[in-house]
């Protein structure tokens, strides 16, 4: 036994380093330098390397034109036409454009955070297209209100497609939390101002709605985004009323619009239906707060006095078609 | 009145904060990955495991970042480190048994003047398949100085990266190595900004 067990190490030596030697080569770099096309010869010419190129930046300038036309469109359909249902139809256009093909991004509440940056942080490149739909938005609501939320915001459509039985939220409440939409700006501008390495996007990185736009995402956020939804059913667009930070920028633009959504006794009647058609609390004692108004026109579609006008508007088109 | 002069006060400041921005942006701005912090990539840093945080972390299904061998710096090595697994056992043509990529991506044919007697005196092409490379990053951590010459980086392929406002990579990424840069900046051929 003694002596087996030196003869079986001594075995195992020699076999050791032969063994290491037929596992793997030695690995030694043949060349110094790159070799190039006259080296290697025989006719040989070095490749170009594949380059992609993104997205053509007329197409990102259209977008632009689209996010101001589409502007244009909602506040001429709740203003002048006051017909939901064609907002409705906006709606659905945004969200299959802004949201689903273009994925989300850039959008004007995520553009917070890059006009921050690019505002304290001189080695920061931001595009001119983003500049742009940061400031397109806040232009209209100084004339006109929050036209962008109504149906061109691609979240905002998200929600008022599931918005079923809305609450009540009761007014205290309801105020409570949209402190919370501030709080929410305060933390992504924080955030932003942070030095590159630091630096996050808090409000791209808890946007509820674009892994479902992309069809992929962190499983919280999905989570996250269906508890919005569900929700929303019930308290009518939670994320616009009481997180959106780019919200809280349209409330203050807002408060200088000299028109909006309004209701008067001239035009409409004073029932206070549309008071319990408003799913956001933007009615207050019959009157439209602009501020919180997030251009559906639920009140407008309430209305019994607008039914009868769009119904004379529709009967006229029918008598004019039919007399042909 | 006063609700117009204050309107027309806060039109002019959006507008002029709005000039100020244009007057700084660039036309068009996409990530890029700096090789230079990259940690596949940068020196220094060798026998670590591959950062293969660009596959995961990306919001593409098949990563918006790749490898890509710049060919012109590429050493067109008989064996190459990024090809094979040079750890693995020797086969009878006397090359490493394995592949390093773990999705196949590279193909490897001999280039130029043939020697036919010896095939490890010939130049090798190794070419990288877009569609079948997710950036892992193992053959950029393997070509780099000293085993190889560290002509595969990982970048950025434009025509898939949805452009994030926030790159998903890039909050992940330990060297801060994604950055966004304007476009003719990016498409210089193999050229690395410098690290700040």
């Amino acid at each position: 036994m003694l002596a087996r067990s030196p003869i079986a190490v001594l075995v195992l030596l020699l076999l050791l380093p032969w063994q290491a030697l037929a596992q793997a080569i030695e690995y030694s770099r043949p060349v110094e330098t790159a070799p190039q096309a006259d080296t290697i010869g025989g006719g040989y010419k070095t490749p170009e390397v594949q380059r992609p190129l993104p997205r053509d930046y007329w197409l990102q300038v259209f977008d632009v034109v689209l996010l101001a036309a589409a502007m244009g469109v909602s506040a001429w359909l709740v203003l002048k036409r006051r017909s939901r249902r064609w907002l409705m139809g906006l709606a659905i256009f945004s969200l299959a454009y802004f949201g689903f093909y273009r994925e989300g991004c850039v959008c004007p509440v995520g553009s917070i955070q890059n006009v921050t940056v690019a505002l304290t942080d001189p080695r920061y490149s931001i595009p001119i297209v983003v500049v742009a739909t940061f400031f397109l938005p806040l232009f209209v609501a100084m004339f006109f209100g929050r036209a962008f939320c109504g149906g061109v915001c691609a979240l905002g459509a998200m929600q008022e497609m599931v918005v079923l039985k809305p609450v009540k939220v009761p007014r205290r409440i309801d105020r409570a939390l949209g402190l919370l939409k501030y709080v929410y700006l305060l933390l992504a501008i924080l955030f932003a101002l942070k030095p590159a390495i630091a630096r996050d996007f808090v409000i791209c990185r808890f946007d509820p709605f674009v892994g479902f736009f992309r069809g992929t995402g962190a499983p919280h956020m999905l989570m996250i985004g269906a508890v919005f939804l569900v929700g929303g059913m019930f308290i009518g667009r939670p994320y616009c009323r009481y997180l959106c930070p780019y919200g809280a920028l349209l409330n203050w633009c807002t408060r200088l619009a000299r028109r909006g959504v309004s209701i008067t006794p001239h035009r409409e009647l004073d029932c206070g239906l549309c008071n319990d058609a408003c799913p956001y609390g933007a009615i207050e004692k019959m009157r439209a707060v602009r501020k919180d108004c997030l251009y559906c026109a639920r009140c407008y579609a309430s209305c019994p006095n607008e039914g009868e006008r769009a119904r004379a508007r529709e009967s006229l088109v029918t008598v004019g078609g039919g007399a042909k | 009145m006063s609700r117009n002069v204050t309107r027309r006060v806060a039109v002019t400041a959006l507008a002029s904060g709005a000039v100020f921005l244009i007057r700084k942006a660039h036309g068009q701005v996409v990530w890029q990955v700096n090789a230079s912090r990259c940690v596949n990539s940068r020196l220094g840093e060798v026998g670590v495991e591959a950062c293969n945080l660009c596959t995961s972390s990306c919001v593409v299904a098949l990563s918006a970042v790749r490898a890509v061998n710049e060919y012109s710096k590429c050493g067109r090595c008989n064996i190459c480190p990024a090809y094979f697994n040079i750890a693995s056992a020797v086969d009878e043509k006397g090359l490493p048994s394995e592949k390093l990529c773990p999705r196949d991506a590279i193909a490897r044919k001999p280039i130029g003047k043939q020697d036919p007697e010896d095939p490890a005196n010939n130049f090798y092409e190794y070419v990288i398949d877009e569609e079948k490379c997710d950036g892992c990053g193992r053959c950029v951590m393997k070509c780099k100085e000293p085993l190889g010459l560290g002509s595969i980086t990982l970048q950025v392929r434009y025509n898939r990266c949805l452009n994030c406002n926030r790159c998903a990579i890039s909050t992940d990424c330990p060297k801060d190595a994604l950055e966004q840069v304007p476009l003719p900046e990016a498409l210089k051929p193999g050229e690395a900004r410098p690290t700040v």
